[in-house]
């Protein structure tokens, strides 16, 4: 540690450490334009000059790059300092004349214009964090300077409008840039389940969501440059408990476990199979999973309901059983829609002074306290219209050029066809089973019911148990349904789980072979035959034997028996021959 | 009156006896002509049950098992397989038209596919007429 | 059979280019003809320095000098000087003050006054010839150093003698390579570098040096290396010396076939050897750490020197950069000893230095006088004066970024310090010498002009405030300066020079500063609207006086038939139409056309 001292408070640091980090330790703010934490200091813009005296020497440096060392005197706001930026910043003003962030710092040390030019259309300052961010860090190499001098410009290789095929995207350069000269146009179409539902900006490495526990950040490998390039590293390098790790891997964990709570969810029906909604085309045309982050306090809006240009929505359509009750999707009612749709026209009244309209085909109130919210939601104001939408298309508003949206739908209650005019709409789309539940069923050996969702043991008697033992359902992987529901079923689940780990045994089924040693020959067909490796060869004996806790009872090797040594308890040919005889007692009399 | 065909179903456990089971429970109509008797795999099914119940006066005979790499004992459904190719020569030999003997995969979650089965296995043995061995 | 005399053709590239070669050629044939082969031998050396007068030719043991020698003056240069014993009067120099023309090289006051050090092998060598080089005592000095002296020996040596960096900073060699060793350096790899990257315009004395003696540059290199305990050195040549480049490769590998490159040097076990990269011109790749990007292989921008090269250079490994002149004077402090180059010089500079003199004076070319001579005796008596009679206005030194000083600074010794208080400096030795034709407004924005192009770009002072700065001296020179564009230009020249990067921006307003303070009378005469050297065409009008005979060559002349006026009788010019080219006044013989 070394002592120094800066506008005449002294300082410890390190030796070596950039003077502007030890400035920033003293609160001491100095600008700059071309520095960005975690990419090498490039002292181009010069903005942040400081004096230093060290002994009898007194010279102009870059606080971002100056290694503070032991006994020197730093001066950040002397008027030999202050003249200095006021020059540069002048010059970068002449330069780019235009730019909000230029203007501003220009305007702190005193420059409304500039002597040394006017351009009002040059935005780039040339500060080169773009190009060392897209080389240095990055490592994709498509920016870089070419010519020098005043001729001196950012280009991407060859000078050619679109790098697309080396630029990955990343939006790095941009997000760097401090005069905003980088803009990013998505040139793509992207929907899809992440975070922020495509809503917001994401970054490759982030919180899942606010509740996620533990709440602690991932890298989405697929975004992370470090581990597509293996630049950046940026996280790496501010993360000051060293927390991060580019090696980490998914890993599969094994687990001897004696029982199993299959709680896997369900996936949202996709509307844009249902093109007549127009979701996936129509601006404004929300899911209800992407509404419900809009509505979230900690969403891309902060909460705040918006449309796509940033103003609030005049009216609100929300559209019921989409995918749901409908035989050419899902026959079944995805049963929290109703609810969630109420919820969400009762939160748009309480946010904004939108309209809404609801268009269902059978309002379902029926839990505990839903029928009371129905009520309450009417009386806010909220416009129900029984009916199926058919569909929403674009259209303008009167006389206003502004585009919105149109739903039709027949009014069956007063068995008109009506047209609402909305700026949103929200699609109440289907809970449907997961596209790997019949994967999952497998390696469960889990039976499905027609919809596609586990089937329990019973749906009155044991609705959370399946027909293996030890396997339990709880939650939409075994049919939609609420959270209330949901948690009843999972504690039901649970207590089934606990109850058998407190008896402590498991009671098997009497089902087992067994051998007479009298009556087999030692032909050995049985032996391997066996799935389990139940039987063995008694060398000694040069008979069969069967390891009854291994056996499972299938009775393959019953059937298998030449010499009819094999018997199977409970499925005995006797007891079998006798079930034939006892169902066909009535054949051939008549 | 009409010809209602007897016929032994032979079902494992955990697939086909479930399916059947879904059956009833999502209350699925299915013949009644097929009776079934439970065996813990498809594989414990020994051909000599199969000639029982046609000497006991069945007129058809079905066995039911696993999808092929379902069996919850790993291959049990495969050596059931095996055996009824074996047997289907053998009925022929008695004078029994293979075809009153039917293989066939339903699993537990597959209630709607057990009604088909049991139909399309009546309608065959309807048409194929009284076996009449018992009498 | 020894020769009895020594054709010494020049063959440095001034020469070459006015056709040495093809008198070499010549006269190799006339020789052969006359069957003088076996008594004479020609040889072709490097340059000799006075490069206004050449093709240059020396005949040794005498030391005849003759210039200006065209293949036509051959047959009777063989007859009169080889077969008669009859040097060739015509052929030979006349300085300017001197009735008759001067026989002996070492009497011409331009090569008198100059002391050879860096350049001792000046014109005495073949430099293709290792034998040529070691037959001067080349190689002796590191044979001395390899075998008799210890590292820190020499460093203490070289700091002894007070050899600065030749390059134009003037760093004290010792204390650099003393840095070096002490620099931390994980795997113990060091780097020499030898910059002979010269772009400043007009000044060629590193081309000189490798093309007239690349061992010397070699051998001082290797000593360095030994020095420091570098195995790998580097030179980065530009690559408009094509000439230079060929010499050192050959030059390298006749050292590496004696044994006194590459593995093992001398039989000593020290391993060292040289790459030679190409730069690609750009002035500022002179600069050391964007000489060291440009050998990495990155784009030649210089970086922030606060940790400086000697502790983190070349990929990032302790290295040594010196000047092609600092090398070259390294062999003769070891083989001489420090005390005698210390007794060379002033106070705090010592040895020699080497000079272009360019410009206007009557001889122009390359020259090497020890520290502490005047400018005054440079530029009057080894540069012969003021070229056409005409007035000495001011030198710059140091290149295009060095400062303009007048003529009441002439007696200014030829010593760092000294140039960096009048406002100039050191520089590599470019020494551009200007006369009353000289609009020093104009100059300054000339060298502002080369400054802002040859700039990489990078830091905002240097790329904007250069370019700032030539707008402000464009407008001058337009006639539409004001008086706050004087102040403006002194606070853009204090800034600039305070906030670039690198030395390059850090000096570029040198010519703007002094030319504000020397020659100050003369911006404020163009914001008067006149230019006093008659240069800035806005500010000029030309007109024809009564001394006018009617010639008519002026109407001829006239690219956009302003002038007017019949034959025999007195012409005028019409002024809207008159581009001030100054095509009327060159062709005047009358001084009938005046420039004002």
């Amino acid at each position: 540690m070394i002592k120094l001292r800066i506008d005449g408070n002294e300082v410890e640091v390190n030796a070596g450490t950039p003077l502007l980090k030890a400035a920033q330790k003293l609160n001491i703010e100095i600008p700059t334009l071309c520095h960005y934490e975690g990419i090498e200091p490039y002292a181009a813009c010069r903005v942040c000059t400081v004096e230093v005296v060290r002994g009898r020497r007194r010279r102009m440096v870059t606080a971002c790059n100056y290694p503070a060392t032991d006994g020197i005197e730093v001066f950040t706001d002397n008027e030999r300092v202050r003249r200095a930026r006021r020059l540069n910043l002048e010059m970068l003003l002449g330069r780019c004349s235009e730019v909000p962030a230029i203007r501003a710092l220009a305007a702190k040390y005193g420059v409304e214009k500039s002597r040394f030019g006017y351009d009002p259309k040059e935005k780039c300052i040339l500060c080169g964090l773009c190009v060392r961010m897209c080389s240095d860090i990055v490592k994709a190499n498509v920016l870089s300077f070419a010519y020098s001098g005043p001729r001196r410009k950012v280009v991407t290789p060859f000078e050619r409008e679109m790098a697309t095929d080396v630029c990955i995207a990343c939006g790095a350069c941009a997000h760097v840039c401090p005069t905003g000269a980088i803009t990013i146009e998505d040139l793509s179409q992207r929907r899809g389940e992440v975070p922020e539902m495509y809503l917001g900006p994401k970054t490759a490495i982030s919180i899942p969501f606010q509740q996620a526990v533990p709440k602690v950040p991932y890298i989405d490998p697929d975004a992370c440059i470090k581990m597509q390039t293996g630049g950046c590293g940026i996280c790496a390098q501010v993360c000051e408990p060293e927390a991060i790790n580019y090696k980490m891997q998914d890993e599969v964990v094994e687990l001897d476990v004696g029982q199993i709570l299959v709680a896997t969810g369900y996936q949202i029906f996709d509307a844009s199979q249902m093109a007549q909604y127009g979701y996936g085309k129509l601006d404004n045309v929300l899911s209800a999973l992407e509404f419900e982050k809009m509505l979230n306090s900690t969403g891309p809006t902060g909460g705040r309901v918006l449309t796509k240009n940033g103003k609030e929505p005049r009216a609100i359509g929300i559209i019921h059983c989409i995918g749901s009750r409908d035989a050419r999707y899902h026959k079944y009612c995805s049963r929290v829609c109703c609810m969630y749709a109420l919820k969400f026209a009762h939160l748009v009244k309480d946010r904004t002074n939108a309209e809404v309209y609801q268009f269902y085909i059978d309002m379902r109130a029926f839990g505990k306290g839903y029928e009371e919210f129905y009520s309450r939601v009417l009386d806010e104001g909220v416009n129900v219209i029984r009916g199926k939408a058919a569909e929403v298309v674009e259209a303008t508003w009167g006389n206003e050029r502004e585009g919105h949206l149109l739903v039709r739908c027949e009014d069956t209650l007063i068995g008109k066809f009506r047209e609402v005019p909305v700026d949103m709409v929200v699609l109440c789309a289907a809970i449907e089973p997961n596209v790997d539940q019949e994967r999952v069923g497998q390696i469960f050996s889990l039976s499905r019911s027609p919809d596609g969702f586990f089937l329990e043991r019973h749906p009155k008697l044991d609705p959370m148990g399946t027909v293996n033992d030890g396997i339990y359902l709880a939650g939409c992987c075994q049919g939609p349904k609420d959270i209330p529901d949901t948690v009843a079923q999972a504690q039901g689940a649970a207590a089934r789980i606990l109850a058998m780990i407190a008896k402590g045994e498991v009671l098997l089924d009497p089902i087992r072979a067994s051998i007479d040693e009298n009556l087999c020959g030692g032909c050995k067909v049985c032996n391997n035959l066996c799935p389990y490796m139940a039987i063995t060869f008694d060398d000694v004996k040069k008979v069969s034997v069967v390891n009854e806790t291994l056996c499972k009872g299938c009775g393959t090797c019953v059937a298998a028996c030449p010499a009819g040594a094999i018997t199977g308890s409970g499925f005995t040919d006797e007891q079998i021959f006798a079930e034939i005889e006892g169902i066909l007692a009535d054949a051939g009399n008549k | 009156m009409a010809f209602e065909p007897k016929i032994v179903g032979f079902l494992c456990n955990w697939c086909s006896y479930t399916g059947a089971d879904l059956a009833g429970v999502s209350r699925i109509k299915w013949p009644p002509n097929v009776r079934p008797i439970r065996v813990m795999c498809s594989g414990r099914i020994d051909p000599t049950f199969v000639v029982k119940a046609f000497r006991e006066g069945a007129d058809g005979v079905l066995v039911s098992g696993c999808h092929p790499g379902d069996c919850h004992y790993y291959q049990g459904n495969y050596k059931a397989l095996r055996r009824y190719h074996l047997l289907r020569r053998v009925l022929e030999q008695f004078g029994i038209h293979p075809d009153r003997l039917m293989l066939t995969w339903v699993s537990a979650a597959e209630g709607e596919r057990w009604a088909k089965v049991t139909q399309e296995i009546t309608e065959r043995v309807r048409k194929l007429g009284p076996l009449h061995l018992k009498d | 059979m020894p020769y009895r005399l020594h054709m010494m053709v020049c063959a440095g590239t001034g020469c070459v280019s006015n056709r040495s070669l093809e008198l070499r050629d010549a006269l190799s044939a006339e020789l052969a003809r006359r069957g003088l082969d076996k008594e004479i031998e020609i040889v072709t050396t490097g340059c000799n320095g006075f490069c206004g007068v050449g093709p240059i030719l020396l005949v040794q043991p005498d030391g005849i000098f003759y210039q200006k020698v065209q293949v036509k003056d051959v047959p009777l240069l063989v007859e009169e000087h080889l077969v008669k014993g009859r040097p060739v009067k015509s052929l030979m120099f006349t300085p300017p003050e001197a009735k008759e023309p001067v026989p002996r090289m070492r009497d011409i006051p331009f090569f008198g006054k100059q002391m050879l050090v860096a350049l001792r092998n000046r014109g005495m060598i073949d430099p293709e010839k290792i034998e040529d080089y070691i037959a001067r005592g080349g190689y002796q000095a590191l044979a001395k150093a390899l075998t008799t002296m210890t590292p820190k020996q020499i460093i203490e040596e070289i700091k002894a003698s007070g050899l600065r960096g030749r390059g134009g900073g003037g760093f004290p060699t010792g204390i650099k390579w003393e840095t070096c060793v002490h620099a931390h350096s994980e795997d113990g790899v060091r780097y020499l570098v030898c910059n002979a990257d010269e772009g400043d315009p007009g000044a060629f004395m590193d081309r000189s040096i490798i093309e007239g003696d690349p061992h010397s540059v070699i051998e001082g290199m290797v000593i360095g290396a030994y020095a420091i305990g570098a195995h790998q050195g580097y030179i980065y040549v530009r690559h408009e010396y094509p000439l230079a480049l060929k010499r050192f490769m050959i030059a390298l590998d006749q050292a590496r076939e004696y044994g006194l490159l590459g593995k093992d040097i001398l039989g000593t076990g020290f391993d060292f050897d040289i790459e030679v990269h190409r730069g690609a011109g750009a002035f500022v790749c002179g600069e050391s750490t964007a000489l060291m990007a440009s050998i990495e292989g990155r784009v030649g921008e210089p970086r922030a020197k606060y940790i400086h090269t000697v502790e983190v250079g070349l990929y990032n490994k302790p290295t040594v950069l010196n000047n092609v002149e600092t090398f070259a004077n390294v062999p003769v402090i070891i083989e001489r000893g420090a005390k005698w180059f210390a007794s060379i010089g002033t106070e705090h500079s010592k040895g020699t230095k080497v000079f272009s003199l360019a410009g206007r004076v009557k001889n122009t070319g390359l020259v090497e006088v020890p520290m502490g001579l005047s400018l005054r005796e440079l530029i009057f008596d080894i540069g012969g004066g003021i070229a056409d009679n005409g007035k000495f206005k001011a030198v710059q030194t140091g290149g295009p970024s060095g400062g303009f000083l007048p003529e009441d600074l002439l007696d200014l010794p030829v010593d760092y310090e000294k140039l960096y208080e009048a406002g100039s400096m050191m520089g590599s030795g470019g020494v551009v010498v200007m006369d009353h034709t000289s609009c020093m407004v104009d100059v300054a924005r000339f060298f502002v002009d080369f400054l802002q192009s040859e700039s990489c770009g990078k830091c905002t002072p240097c790329r904007e405030g250069i370019k700032a700065m030539h707008g402000i001296l464009s407008r001058i020179c337009d006639g539409k300066g004001s008086e706050a564009d004087l102040a403006t230009l002194e606070e853009l020249c204090s800034v600039v020079a305070d906030t670039s990067l690198c030395a390059l921006g850090g000096s570029a307003p040198n010519p703007v500063l002094t030319s504000l303070r020397y020659f100050r009378s003369e911006y404020e005469a163009h914001l008067q609207g006149k230019c006093p050297a008659g240069v800035c065409r806005a500010l000029i009008t030309f007109r024809i006086n009564d001394k006018c005979t009617g010639c008519h060559l002026c109407f001829k002349a006239c690219p956009t038939s302003a002038v007017l006026g019949e034959p025999k009788q007195m012409h005028s010019i019409i002024q809207g139409k008159c581009i001030k080219c100054g095509a009327c006044y060159d062709v005047c013989k009358f001084e009938a056309v005046t420039k004002e």
